[in-house]
């Protein structure tokens, strides 16, 4: 176990590394001058040289790397480019807005996803079963920019019931977490009712139900234990694309999370904001996957055993 | 790996945060920006949602009032001596910045050597190039000496960027000065008592103010950059007033008797330039053919809802020293005659490129390549985000510059003709502020001697002349209308102040109960 972890480790630091690479790399190709965004439309030449001398951008690439890298392992990431604050300060401050919704998106999606999924496997080819599979086809296929617009509109102008912009009370976070959970949930729901579908065609699950088990014990001891398995891999997978995913919601809502400031360094060809916000992004991404293949491995002993 | 560890104090302070952000209370209004203002300091402002922000907090010597005229604002008189160059300033005595500190001629000159020193590196330098030396003649009186005889001097002072802030403060923050609550300091009707980038700017009543004081307790700026969410948020009553409303929403919101819409002409203009070191576009009947070609009506009509009007010279009418030169008629014949009279009667080939960035600036430029096609000119689309069509624009020798026919927005953030012509239209080598290399002998020269005349009616004969020659004879653009900006409020929002420049403020505004 321990040597798993440590493999991961190695894995892991390996990921970020590869990443850094790229975004900054990426970011260095797109077109944009940032002087220039900064200087604004009417500023002369001279305050923009003057601006690219000061943010060092006339400094070669590489060495604008390697003082990037650098001062990343010191866990500084630089100063933004656009409000000449320290990036890992923004994007610690942002976090938890982006967390907060990333979280409830999939805790909602969760347990929505599972609870349905079970309902609809358990009612196999009735009709809850068809409204379910209906519901999540509609769930997974619908835009969540739109889809947000739609819950504000009904929620917020027509019923009154939730604040439509904004995050400041828990009931800021309602529409924002049902539009970011709505796809994952839908997901999760199929995926749990085949999964459970699936094990209950099993030969244990037969004996159980033979052995006279009450059917609820059948569902709960035996079934849902097993079907939970690769469950627990997309919820891993879904909070990390949950994570990158607010960024259409944060617009929407007007929150400012981390996925906003992303989109706005880059608009604004805020390098260190743009690297920074990456690699954050990315790690958390990178942690929270290994962390699910631990939590997998204790859950299921195959993994262990199979993976040394 | 450094997330892991943060989470759970980055959690905690998620929740302390829920608890003490604002709440809508009694005499507060709340404003939904399309931004967040990227800076409080004046001589680094260059975004509408900074200016405006900053009017709320900060003083001038002299400002515009709503008519565009000049008024006292931290001076009381003001005049120019005979040798047109030496401006004499009169302040205002007893006014005292936000932290206690008082106001006088040395926080005057202070600022505007602050803004001229090269080693600080100001946004804001080139606006005030004109300005040679600033003396103190004695503690409330000043006087600021020109290079040269300037023109346009007095809509230089009530720039934005002439906003008086507190030198004790700015010398003590430096480089992060304006950019957060407690680095920002002014002697405005309004303090800055809380910034959350991108979350809410909070603006208290300074009730220490010299002038009247504001009706209402607080402001707060509350950023929203969808357009559809904005609209939303107005109309649900969770924000009192919205900025740039989305033409396809305005008959709604229109219609609503809780709503209230209010425009106002501005400064700005929407055009599509040439690079005019380009082959066809060197030829003056090329442009010319191309202006007429446009049928500037029907894209105002179908496009813009009405929130624009035609243009009808290079200026807006809010702009001083402005011309009346009437439309360009839409005249696909004679666009098509003056195509063969400059050897091209069967048109050409071209690439028009345009940004999202700009109020329907895509369906624009797609309505302009049909009308154009319409007398042989065949045109391909470019659409470019913001950051990479302004690369374009950013002192690149003439080869080097891709772009052919493309969009633009351009207005006098001085709302004065020198800095809405000289800037973007008068010679340059490479494309710094003039995007499509116009060039005019004639022009430059009258340009320059305006810009010299101080004379109210020499000096507008002379901008009359100067926008003849870029709007008729030797176009520098297409002019396609004079935008309107935007403001709608719920109806219980009184005295509002919108600006031609595209500004919102609340300086007499109140807030009823619903």
């Amino acid at each position: 176990m321990l040597r798993y972890v440590s493999r991961r480790l190695v894995e892991t630091f390996l990921a970020l590394l590869g990443t850094s690479v790229f975004v900054f790399s990426m970011i260095h190709m797109i077109p944009g001058d940032p002087a220039l965004m900064v200087a604004g439309l009417e500023a002369g030449p001279e305050v923009v040289e003057q601006i690219r001398r000061e943010l060092g951008l006339d400094r070669p690439l590489y060495v604008q790397y390697a003082s990037f890298l650098a001062n990343a392992l010191k866990g500084d990431l630089g100063v933004s480019i656009r409000t000449g604050y320290p990036v890992a300060e923004e994007i610690l401050d942002r976090f938890p807005y982006t967390l907060g919704i990333a979280v409830g998106g999939t805790v909602l999606a969760t347990v929505g996803g599972m609870l349905t999924g079970i309902v609809a496997a358990m009612k196999h080819n009735r009709f809850w079963d068809g409204a379910v599979m209906v519901l999540s086809l509609l769930a997974v296929s619908t835009p969540s920019y739109w889809l947000g617009l739609m819950l504000m509109l009904l929620f917020s102008l027509s019923l009154g019931w939730f604040p439509s912009i904004g995050i400041r009370t828990p009931a800021h976070y309602v529409l924002p977490i049902v539009t970011l959970g709505a796809q994952s949930g839908g997901t999760i729901s199929r995926m749990t009712r085949s999964a459970m579908l699936d094990v209950l065609g099993q030969e244990y699950v037969r004996a159980a139900r033979a052995r006279g088990s009450r059917e609820n014990s059948v569902i709960v001891r035996h079934a849902l234990k097993n079907a939970l398995i690769p469950v627990i891999s997309i919820v891993g997978l879904r909070f990390g694309q949950l994570l990158a995913g607010t960024v259409l919601v944060e617009s929407v809502f007007a929150i400012p999370g981390v996925g906003r400031l992303l989109v706005d360094a880059v608009l604004w060809r805020d390098y260190p904001m743009v690297q920074g916000t990456m690699l954050f992004v990315a790690s958390v991404f990178v942690v929270v996957n290994s962390l699910t293949d631990v939590l997998y491995a204790v859950v299921d002993p195959r993994i262990r055993v199979t993976s040394p | 790996m450094m997330a892991a560890g943060r989470i759970p104090a980055v959690a905690v302070s998620a929740l302390l945060w829920l608890s003490c952000t604002a709440e809508k209370a009694g005499n507060s209004l709340i404003f939904a920006s399309t931004a967040d203002a990227t800076t409080l300091d004046p001589h680094n402002t260059t975004d509408s949602q900074s200016d405006q922000v900053i009017w709320m907090v900060y003083n001038a010597l002299i400002r515009y009032d709503e008519d565009m005229r000049f008024v006292p604002d931290l001076a009381t008189r003001w005049s120019v001596a005979e040798d047109d160059v030496t401006w004499t300033f009169e302040l205002r005595e007893g006014v005292r910045f936000h932290d206690g500190t008082a106001f006088d001629a040395q926080a005057v000159k202070a600022n505007f050597d602050r803004v001229l020193d090269p080693e600080q590196g100001h946004n804001r330098r080139d606006l005030f190039a004109p300005i040679e030396r600033v003396e103190v003649a004695d503690d409330f009186t000043v006087r600021i000496v020109t290079r040269y005889p300037f023109g346009a001097f007095e809509p230089m002072m009530a720039h934005v960027s002439a906003a008086i802030v507190n030198p004790t403060v700015a010398r003590a923050r430096g480089k992060s000065f304006g950019y957060s609550a407690e680095a920002t300091s002014g002697t405005g009707p309004y303090k800055v008592v809380r910034w959350r980038k991108d979350l809410e700017l909070v603006l208290e009543r300074n009730e220490d103010y010299f002038g009247e004081n504001g009706k209402l307790e607080t402001i707060v700026y509350r950023p929203i950059t969808e357009a559809a969410s904005r609209v939303i948020a107005l109309e649900s009553g969770d924000v009192d007033v919205i900025t740039h409303v989305p033409p396809p929403d305005l008959r709604r919101l229109e219609e609503n008797p809780d709503i209230a819409i209010i425009k106002t002409l501005s400064i700005g203009a929407q055009q599509f330039r040439f690079h005019c070191k380009r082959e066809p576009f060197r030829d003056p009947r090329i442009r010319q053919a191309i202006s007429h070609a446009i049928d500037r009506r029907a894209i105002i009509d179908n496009l813009m809802a009405g929130m624009v009007a035609p243009s009808t010279g290079p200026l807006t009418p809010r702009i001083r020293g402005r011309a009346e030169l009437g439309e360009i008629p839409h005249d696909p014949e004679k666009a098509k005659a003056l195509l063969a009279e400059a050897g091209l009667p069967d048109g050409f080939r071209t690439k028009i490129t345009t940004t999202p960035r700009y109020n329907m600036g895509v369906e624009i430029a797609q309505a302009v390549a049909a009308q154009l096609a319409k007398v042989g000119i065949e045109s391909e689309i470019e659409v470019l985000e913001w950051g990479t069509i302004r690369q374009y624009w950013g002192g690149l020798l003439p080869e080097d510059c891709p772009l052919e026919i493309f969009i633009m927005g351009a207005g006098a953030s001085s709302a004065d003709a020198d800095w809405g012509l000289r800037p973007i239209f008068a010679t340059q080598e490479r494309n710094e502020n003039n995007y499509g290399y116009y060039s005019n002998a004639e022009f430059d020269e009258v340009i320059h001697e305006a810009m010299r005349t101080v004379d109210p009616s020499e000096r507008n004969a002379l901008y009359r002349r100067a926008q003849e020659i870029v709007y008729l004879e030797d176009p520098g653009a297409v002019w396609l209308f004079d935008n309107y900006h935007v403001v709608a409020a719920r109806s219980n929002v009184a005295e509002l102040t919108t600006s031609p420049l595209g500004l919102v403020t609340f300086e007499r505004a109140s807030i009823s109960s619903e």
